[in-house]
């Protein structure tokens, strides 16, 4: 069995020396610092610093500040990027990022609880209630309607930054944080014996400039290459999919004004989805071989439009051959869609243009951490964990994470614990661990098992898909924890 | 009761005061309450008191179960009217933030004897609702290993956590002409280490201020404690040391209101039994304290010269 989590080897604390009196004036603690090392030292010491300024670690400061019961503790977050960008934000109704994430109503509801989404700007988040998702191969299709009546909503789409927008906004609300941007976090280190403080097992992180900040509690919120983990010694594990998501902002002929719809179509390359953004705007997450994403990025517009409305339409043999296409593509989709049989109703719109610029890809990982915590040092979001984005549920583990966190966090400061140590945050591991890792399994095995166009399991995919669309009971089910509900 | 109790082990003079209790250290002398072999099983396992899978594991596991067994008793009598809040237990709204952020609420007293690495009184230290804690243990082996610790957390080195090598009876009764007495008196995993509970009970009382609690946690002996603590704990599932134990030491709840039963002025009396589950954690059992780990807590009535009979 693995150990539930890893210790870092720590020197053994040395017995003081045998002369009584000096266990005693050990705890005297003087106010004036004795040298210039240790004022420096004691005026950077923090209960939590976070590295990492992108949604987790923003929405971690937000509710560390905005719960009253560790709303005392001095925070601080390192962010390498510019954080003006999110603050001073000005959006316009004609383009749409496309770093866009897909929030469940659990974790709109944890963003409600700490204040964040009453900043968010509404008009640009769009919910949708309905998904289609059906097998390129075989055409089995499972559909999950919720009732509109009852704001059954599974999920908000919402672009990254008016997220990170509202969580600036409501940290400034609080009375502001100590948020150290543009800055690089240059080495971690632990701290030294002061004497009368002990900062042996602080985890101590020198930024640009060279001032070094001592934490309680180091929290890694730094993506998926975290120094922090790496700082931690946590490996963390998995593989490359050997895919490419290519993200894009289109817009499409017009959509139905309240119930909106989240389309999926699994080829035999990967998933493609198409997510619906305020009016007839939408984010295109497709996943497929890096050739054919490096291949749709030198596409002209229309060719590029061509190829998604064909990846939604035409049959996975006919695509696999226009991907080899270097123009006119949109000749031949038009052609080619002419003598398919499409049904209308079960294929998103059709998409009349990308906007400028929003093409881009990125390689699909899967990673999990062995562990998110060691003594005094907690990883969240992408440090810990990386998923496939086919089920759209990066971001809400992250956020996920940081509501355990926080509960764990809040506990261990009621009960006068050092919220430091692993004994502090081995709740936040044994939540939150099992939880996502259920997830990225069942994620992770859903791209397997619709990677293929292997007739036998084409087969008994469609006979499942089919099966469980015919039970109401166990759609609903699934939609639940498609939506976070707990 | 005996007010005064042979001696029985010898503790090395090693007995150094802080401070507020005088720079001149008092002689230590022989005293009563404590046994040597129990002083150096726990001597051996100073090492790896604050490791969190070490010997002492079960003890940090039951702390948050302890601190809300102590604001259960103080919710139940106030040692200073007007103070309650203290210490919140989880899943309570009141924040501790707020007693500590208005000034003028009454901070609470700590005396935590038998604290060991001080698991207990660390986490009372910290809370904002606590003017101070004065730990002691007659170990000074165990006591580095408190204070070692304790330096690491720079909200326990600016005087509010004390660690004291003493026994009960070497605590002074009096400080500059003021009794030294506490809100909270706790005896956590104590009393079933005492050779002589009586005398140790009512030296200990002598320290409980007019209204405040002593708060005690034990084992009943019962065939059931002998079955988990003894032989399923120490023996099988090895999650206690060997040796921790000593099942004839054990103290019933009915022994202890008996006890105090027969003190003016000690009439307030609340128990909580407790039971360990693995996987889960220590969970309130009711009726647990005529079965294994219980808390006993009891209140020094506030008439002046009450506890002594």
């Amino acid at each position: 069995m693995k150990p539930i989590w890893r210790l870092r080897p720590r020197t053994a604390i040395p017995h003081l020396r045998n002369s009584a009196q000096s266990q005693f004036t050990a705890l005297r603690y003087s106010p004036v610092p004795r040298t210039y090392t240790t004022t420096n030292v004691l005026e950077n010491l923090y209960d939590v610093v976070i590295v990492g300024g992108g949604p987790a670690g923003l929405s971690l400061a937000t509710s560390l500040r905005s719960s009253s019961v560790t709303s005392r503790l001095r925070v601080a977050l390192i962010e390498g990027l510019d954080l003006d960008v999110g603050r001073k934000w000005k959006p316009s109704g004609e383009s749409y990022s496309n770093r866009v994430s897909s929030l469940t109503p659990g974790s709109v509801g944890f963003l409600t609880d700490i204040g964040a989404w009453k900043h968010v700007q509404r008009n640009r988040v769009q919910a949708y209630h309905g998904m289609q998702v059906w097998d390129g191969v075989s055409g089995s299709r499972i559909e999950f309607n919720w009732d509109v009546k009852n704001s059954s909503t599974i999920a908000y789409m919402t672009e990254n930054v008016n997220l990170v927008h509202g969580l600036l906004s409501r940290l400034e609300e609080l009375g502001g944080a100590q948020l150290i941007d543009k800055t690089r976090v240059e080495g971690i280190s632990f701290g030294e014996d002061h004497g009368t403080l002990d900062l042996r097992t602080w985890p101590v992180v020198q930024i640009t400039g060279g001032r070094k900040l001592a934490a309680r509690l180091l929290v890694g919120a730094d993506g998926a290459n975290s120094p922090v983990r790496t700082f931690a010694g946590i490996e963390s594990r998995g593989w490359d999919y050997g895919r490419h998501g290519v993200v894009a902002t289109v817009k499409t002929e017009d959509m139905p004004s309240v119930e909106r719809t989240a389309y999926q179509r699994f080829l035999p390359t990967g998933p493609i989805a198409l997510l619906p953004l305020p009016e007839n705007f939408a984010t295109l997450v497709w996943s497929t071989t890096p050739e054919i994403a490096a291949q749709l990025k030198k596409l002209s517009p229309t060719d590029f439009v061509a190829m998604v409305n064909s990846a939604f339409r035409l049959s996975h043999v006919d695509i696999a051959y226009m991907a080899k296409m270097d123009g006119g593509i949109s000749q031949e989709y038009q052609w080619r869609q002419s003598v398919t049989p499409i049904d209308s109703a079960g294929v998103p719109s059709t998409v009349l243009e990308v906007q400028e610029k929003s093409i881009a890809s990125f390689p699909l990982k899967m990673r999990h951490a062995d562990s998110y915590i060691s003594e005094r040092m907690a990883l969240v979001g992408d440090a810990a964990h990386t998923v496939h984005p086919l089920a759209g549920q990066g971001l809400n583990q992250g956020i996920g994470d940081v509501q355990s966190l926080i509960r764990t966090l809040e506990t261990a400061v009621q009960t006068g614990k050092d919220i430091g140590s692993t004994l502090s945050l081995e709740s936040y591991y044994s939540d939150q661990y099992f939880k996502n890792n259920l997830m990225i399994g069942v994620v992770d095995k859903l791209h397997k098992l619709y990677g293929t166009a292997f007739p036998p399991v084409v087969a008994v995919r469609s006979l499942g898909l089919r099966a469980v669309n015919a039970m109401e009971g166990l759609k609903s089910m699934i939609m639940k924890q498609a939506a976070g509900e707990r | 009761m005996p007010s005064k109790i042979p001696p029985l082990h010898r503790v090395r003079p090693s007995l150094i005061f802080l401070s507020n209790f005088g720079t001149n250290s008092i002689r230590a002398h022989s005293t009563s309450s404590v046994d040597q072999t129990e002083i150096s099983h726990f001597a051996n396992l100073a090492s790896t008191w604050w490791d969190p899978h070490g010997s002492s594991r079960l003890l940090h596991l039951m702390n948050p179960i302890r601190l809300s067994f102590i604001q259960r008793c103080l919710l139940n009598g106030s040692p200073i009217p007007d103070n309650s809040s203290a210490l919140t237990s989880p899943g309570k709204p009141d924040p501790p933030v707020e007693a500590h952020s208005a000034d003028n609420t009454q901070k609470l007293r700590f005396l935590d004897i038998g604290c060991g690495g001080g698991i207990l009184a660390e986490a009372l230290a910290r809370l904002p609702g606590t003017e101070s804690v004065i730990a002691i243990d007659p170990s000074e082996e165990v006591l580095s290993v408190a204070l070692e610790h304790a330096r690491q957390d720079p909200m326990l080195t600016g005087g509010k956590l004390r660690y004291i090598n003493a026994t009960i009876e070497q605590l002074p009764k009096e400080l500059e002409g003021q009794q030294n007495q506490f809100d909270v008196v706790t005896l956590m995993e104590v009393i079933e280490h005492v050779p002589r509970p009586s005398s140790f009970l009512t030296a200990t009382m002598e320290h409980v201020k007019p209204g405040g609690w002593l708060v005690l946690s034990t084992i009943a002996r019962t065939w059931t404690s002998f079955l988990t603590t003894k032989l399923v704990a120490e023996d099988i599932l090895g999650i206690v040391p060997r040796g921790t134990h000593n099942w004839s030491k054990y103290i019933n709840v009915e022994e202890l209101r008996e006890f105090f039963g027969g003190k003016e002025g000690w009439k307030d009396v609340l128990v909580m039994g407790c039971v360990y589950v693995p996987g889960f954690g220590w969970r309130e059992v009711r009726g647990g304290e005529k079965v294994g780990n219980y808390f006993f807590g009891v209140r020094r009535g506030l008439k002046e010269g009450a506890g002594e009979k």
